[in-house]
């Protein structure tokens, strides 16, 4: 490859080198200021409308900075009772859930990951097999409420909470994070595989357990879906299912509940409209910035799951 | 994922050494130990695979999924003959393959621009910054576009107004549909899909980099003769993954897109299963459109899992 490289290249004089690489390094400044305004103007837009008068978002003028700074989105967002209770019910979901997941991946992954384990393959294809075949959502919600799964938070904390890619990731960490001289001496010493994964894999397993956390609770913290199907009492349903009957629909006042407790405290309907507009901006930050601020700090876990992921596939 | 292979080998040889009993002896924990996950798959995977029957039934809740009546093929007749059913399929796979197309080069391309930032810090800025829209959910994304998009508030609108453009309703348009989704979609995760890529930069020989500098190749030489074909193998990897799942569903992010107005083009097939299904009740019909689709997509993983390990050596089983 570098033999077909230097033909054109000798041929070139230092100069023309010197600035064509001028140019590209100039053409790469555009490029990434171009991705980056592209990335962060949506976000940036999200929050200083958020804090921005009512009448100056819808006259259009919240472009590139808050205007007349107002916190009546955020005093109406808090007084808004499902929304608060539905934030509780995630966070309490997503932890539970997470937990959950994080033990019977890493005791499923330390068996997979195990040289002289017997059936391995037939668990590996066990386990594989569902990521490219399913029952479908309606074999799979017929299921669920037959076995009495339907409406109940226990769906919502165990759907998803074993992924097979993340199995595989855990067992790809153990198989080479962990150095197998340790399991032989052991082994030797007699230890049994409770006492080895609780004394040796499970201390040395802070990094993919990080790894697993964020990977799950984002999934979870995420996902509107499940509670969407597979809840009927709204007292039950996650963030984000309240979330979508908020944002993802084209008239404000058609957001039946949510438009109610904003009209209570206003004056008149066209003040609860104008308000239930920017209150959309402070809902999109209070329910996302908790997700951001934990990538900030987990970032590096996050890279490392893809990273340990692509070594085996 | 090549270690499928292994264990069997692994497994000629222990059986030579040791008895089954004494195997059993000292290793029953691991079968406790994986219960749990096994447990899960059965329940949460392989019972609804049972399930799947009432795509060849008349389900009726008070008979159940066993006691329902038998009758063969009459859902998938049913939808075959259905005046939507080239109508669904094509909006799920015109949707998808031009997510595909557009989608596909971007991180590339990304992962190269990235690899040639020579200052560490302002590198690792940029990566931390890309990855950000991945933590947003679906239905934030979808909620920012209902905002921006907006014909009264929206700050496209505003844009255009600058411009003296007429307000648009762009979420009730169909033709805006797939731009709109497509878009939403590269924002939201082609800073993901570069890590892959950025990974299999890393990992090229510096000493090409060296030799290449010595002859003095031009920045864009490099990337046209070192990074590329470095980067080939993973590309095509990523495109074999992406390929298997041209049916597949984006239900969820269509679902919270859709509304009266671009039903033409937003109703795909995940979409239509979800609205007649539990919307509607029709559980045995979308049930049978349900199994249709997973067919297909099954099989096309399959053929191209099988085409890539022919052609370049990269599969997923």
């Amino acid at each position: 490859m570098a033999k077909t490289a230097t033909a054109p290249a000798l041929a070139t004089g230092k100069r023309k080198l010197s600035r064509s690489n001028q140019i590209f390094r100039i053409v790469n400044t555009i490029f990434w200021v171009i991705i980056m305004f592209a990335i962060l103007y949506p976000l940036y837009l999200v929050v200083i409308a958020s804090i921005s008068d009512p009448d100056a978002i819808i006259r259009g003028e919240v472009v590139w900075h808050p205007v007349d700074i107002s916190m009546r989105g955020y005093e109406a967002v808090f007084k808004y009772r499902e929304l608060i209770r539905s934030y509780g019910n995630s966070l309490i979901y997503t932890f539970s859930s997470v937990a959950l997941s994080i033990m019977v991946t890493l005791l499923g992954a330390y068996v997979l990951s195990r040289p002289k384990f017997k059936g391995k393959a037939i668990f590996n294809m066990f386990f594989v097999f569902t990521m490219f075949f399913g029952g479908g959502l309606i074999p799979t919600f017929l299921t669920m409420r037959d076995l009495g799964l339907y409406n109940s938070p226990l769906v919502i904390i165990l759907m998803g909470s074993v992924s097979v890619w993340n199995l595989m990731v855990a067992r790809t960490f153990i198989q080479t994070s962990i150095p197998h001289e340790l399991y032989e001496a052991s082994m030797i010493d007699g230890a049994t595989h409770f006492d080895y994964f609780g004394r040796v894999v499970l201390p040395l397993s802070k990094t993919i357990i990080a790894v697993l956390a964020v990977y799950y609770g984002v999934a979870k913290w995420n996902d509107y879906f499940t509670g969407l199907v597979y809840l009927r009492d709204r007292d039950l349903f996650p963030l984000q299912t309240v979330l979508r009957e908020i944002l993802a629909t084209l008239q404000v006042d058609k957001s039946g509940d949510y438009m109610m407790t904003m009209a209570d405290d206003m004056s008149s309907m066209s003040e609860a409209i104008k308000v239930a507009q920017v209150a959309k901006y402070c809902i999109i930050v209070v329910a996302t910035g908790p997700v951001v601020v934990l990538y900030a700090f987990m970032q590096k876990y996050f890279e490392k799951g893809v990273m340990i992921g692509s070594l085996k596939g | 994922m090549k270690d499928a292979k292994k264990p069997l080998k692994e497994k000629g040889k222990g059986s030579n050494k040791q008895s089954f009993g004494s195997y059993m002896k000292n290793n029953w924990q691991l079968y406790v130990m994986i219960l749990p996950a096994v447990i899960y798959f059965l329940i949460f995977n392989y019972l609804p695979m049972y399930g799947i029957q009432i795509a060849f039934k008349d389900y009726k809740a008070v008979l159940g999924i066993n006691g329902s009546p038998w009758v063969g093929f009459k859902h998938f007749t049913t939808f075959f003959n259905a005046y939507y059913f080239v109508r669904l399929l094509a909006n799920t796979l015109i949707l998808n393959v031009e997510n595909l197309i557009f989608s596909f080069p971007i991180p590339i391309i990304m992962a190269i621009m990235l690899n040639q930032i020579r200052n560490d810090k302002l590198k690792r800025g940029i990566q931390t910054t890309i990855y950000v829209p991945y933590f947003i959910s679906t239905v934030v994304l979808a909620g920012m576009l209902y905002i921006f998009l907006s014909p009264t508030s929206g700050i496209f609108n505003t844009v255009r107004g600058w411009m003296g453009l007429k307000a648009v309703d762009y979420m009730s348009s169909a033709s805006a549909f797939r731009p709109i989704y497509i878009i939403s979609s590269i924002w939201q995760g082609a800073g993901y899909s570069t890590i892959l890529f950025i990974a299999a930069l890393a990992g090229v020989d510096q000493s090409l980099y060296e030799a290449a500098e010595i002859d003095g190749a031009s920045i864009w030489q490099k990337i046209r003769y070192i990074d590329f074909p470095s980067l080939l193998p993973t590309i095509m990897m990523v495109l074999v993954l992406d390929c298997g799942k041209l049916l597949g569903s984006n239900t969820e992010k269509a679902l919270v897109m859709q509304t009266a107005g671009n039903i033409p083009t937003s109703d795909i097939i995940g979409v239509y299963v979800y609205n007649v299904g539990l919307g509607s009740g029709q559980f045995s019909y979308t049930a049978a459109i349900g199994l249709f689709i997973n067919i297909i997509n099954f099989i096309l993983i399959i053929t191209v899992n099988k085409i890539s390990r022919k052609t370049t050596e990269v599969g997923l089983f």
